[in-house]
């Protein structure tokens, strides 16, 4: 009887089932992936040591090593790495502030409100279906060649997702926590800061993740068309001499920054949003 | 005390056509009563209790809570809802101070009070836990102490323990017979259970859907013996308490023998 009785906390239950689901065994995957990475290393060392391809398509890493060293101190392209490396992180940083700042309050504002929904869903659906990349020309005509295009395009890409997110965080919030909100006497105000926007939260995280995502493809992409400095701009004029040593010394710096930023976002649902997906 | 009367609540339902949720009904929740609405699902039971709550507008008729007609939801009743609503993000603690924190109750002060209600309910020890660590029955005791943090006048719980096992729903109807008898607050319950019904109410109103009405109305005292003996099996053997159950299960299975029991 007491045996029956006894009550276990949901979550850990729960938890054991839907890891019994997912996957056999508890325990971490870092193991694993850091022999996987060292597979590769070796791949590409052998690769180049045995000389299988051309230097040309793939340099070995001892050169793209000698060439961060240089390009750090030395410069590529009318800049260090670092002058590069900072021009590009300072667009993004721009562009995804500028897309939560904005993103956020008109995605929260859509929705709340049905006629704000009804006007600002058409144009934001209608530019988010464009690849980025086919309007920058449009925005260059406007803005001219230098660093607002570019920021406007970012910025762009980094809105709609942030945008879309916080109004669906806002339409998922369960209508009986917001009846036992107001059974509980809140107003208006309290009901906002207090209900909708904690509920909205995870899914403005997950908004952010994919802008982040969004902004760093169409980053590259767009320095690659047009920039006088940053990692694109790097790549691509080392790929106009041939220099693919700088060309793999780009993508690296970038497959960095990217796993920074999952880094990042891992930390931050951890710390901000902890219970998500518990209730 | 809470009177309603002649309420009524139509819908438009999708297809166009009108439902009626709720069919002029009255009656009264006096003080140190709980009233049971006992019926199956689509009776309108849930309509009455979020009328009552102030989450739904009636048709026609009207509410009064001493005296003053209710106009939207409001800290004077608190509710207890068949899925739990705490909030995930805040401890057990802040949950059950909310509805204080709402008020703009100092911090310490809201705490120190939400620390009492914990104790009423058991889970003094659990404070600082989220929500989510808690089982159901647990989650529902942070509930019912939530709804009482902001002193109201009544307490309308809606199905609170239909989700849980039916060995911890019996814990947990010791444990509102027990803050009831304590406390003395009104109780409007709903439930589709007659046992249920009977073990809890001072007053069980049966109803019947489409449109959703009450059918009938009994009187019981099966809570008071249930408050004195601290246990619910005498009641559960109590030759009257199987007599009514089984005159309610004839009534809600064959409506149609409609009667008006006082």
């Amino acid at each position: 009887m007491s045996a029956l009785s006894e009550q276990e906390p949901l979550s850990a239950a729960a938890l054991r089932v839907s890891r019994r689901w997912t996957d056999g065994k508890t325990g971490g995957t870092a193991l694993i992936s850091a022999a996987t990475l060292l597979a590769i290393l070796l791949l590409w060392v052998a690769t180049t040591h045995w000389h299988w391809t051309s230097p040309l398509f793939l340099p070995s890493p001892s050169e793209v090593a000698t060439q961060a060293v240089a390009t750090a101190l030395d410069g590529y392209a009318n800049g260090t790495l670092l002058d590069h490396l900072l021009a590009s992180l300072g667009r993004i940083g721009l562009a995804l502030t500028i897309g939560i700042v904005l993103g956020v309050p008109v995605g929260l504002l859509m929705g709340l409100n049905r006629v704000a929904r009804g006007v600002l869903s058409v144009p934001i659906d209608i530019y988010w279906g464009l690849p980025p990349l086919a309007y920058l020309p449009l925005l260059i005509i406007w803005l001219g060649i230098g660093e607002s295009s570019k920021i406007l395009l970012l910025s762009l890409s980094a809105f709609a997702p942030i945008c879309f997110a916080a109004q669906a965080g806002v339409r998922s919030v369960p209508q009986e926590r917001i009846n036992a909100a107001l059974s509980l006497g809140a107003d208006t105000r309290q009901i906002f800061f207090t209900i909708i926007l904690p509920s909205a939260l995870p899914e403005i995280l997950t908004g952010l993740r994919i802008a982040i995502g969004a902004t760093l493809s169409t980053l590259v992409a767009a320095e690659l068309i047009a920039a006088q400095s940053g990692l694109g701009y790097m790549i691509m004029s080392a790929a106009n001499f041939l220099a693919t040593d700088v060309v793999f010394l780009g993508l690296i710096v970038i497959a960095v920054i990217a796993f920074g930023f999952t880094v990042l976002m891992r930390f931050l649902e951890r710390r901000l949003v902890p219970w998500k997906g518990k209730l | 005390m809470l009177s309603i009367r002649n309420a009524s609540v139509v819908f438009d339902a999708a297809d166009g056509s009108r439902v009626n949720a709720l069919e002029n009904v009255s009656f009264d929740i006096p003080p140190k009563s709980i009233v049971v609405a006992l019926g199956a699902s689509g009776c309108g039971k849930s309509t009455l209790l979020n009328a009552i709550a102030g989450f739904l507008p009636l048709t026609s008729g009207e509410i009064l809570l001493d005296g003053r007609p209710v106009e939207g939801p409001g800290g004077d009743r608190g509710v207890v809802f068949q899925k739990d609503t705490l909030l995930p993000w805040a401890t057990v603690l802040d949950n059950v101070a909310l509805g204080l924190r709402y008020r703009g109750v100092p911090r310490a002060e809201r705490r120190d009070h939400a620390r009492e209600l914990l104790a009423l309910v058991g889970l003094q020890d659990f404070a600082t836990k989220p929500p989510y660590e808690l089982s159901g029955g647990m989650r529902q005791r942070v509930g019912i102490a939530r709804a009482l943090a902001t002193d109201p006048k009544i307490l309308l719980m809606d199905e609170p323990f239909g989700a849980l096992d039916s060995l911890t729903r019996e814990t947990m109807q010791q444990l509102l017979v027990d803050v009831w008898s304590r406390t003395g607050k009104q109780v409007f319950f709903i439930t589709h259970s007659i046992e249920e019904a009977l073990t809890l109410g001072t007053e069980i109103l049966v109803m019947s859907p489409r449109p959703g009405r009450v059918i009938a109305r009994y009187k019981a005292d099966f809570v008071r013996d249930f408050a004195a003996a601290g246990d619910i099996g005498g009641v559960l053997n109590d030759p009257a308490f199987g007599q009514l159950r089984a005159e309610i299960r004839a009534l809600i299975h064959h409506p149609t023998q409609t009667r008006t029991a006082a």
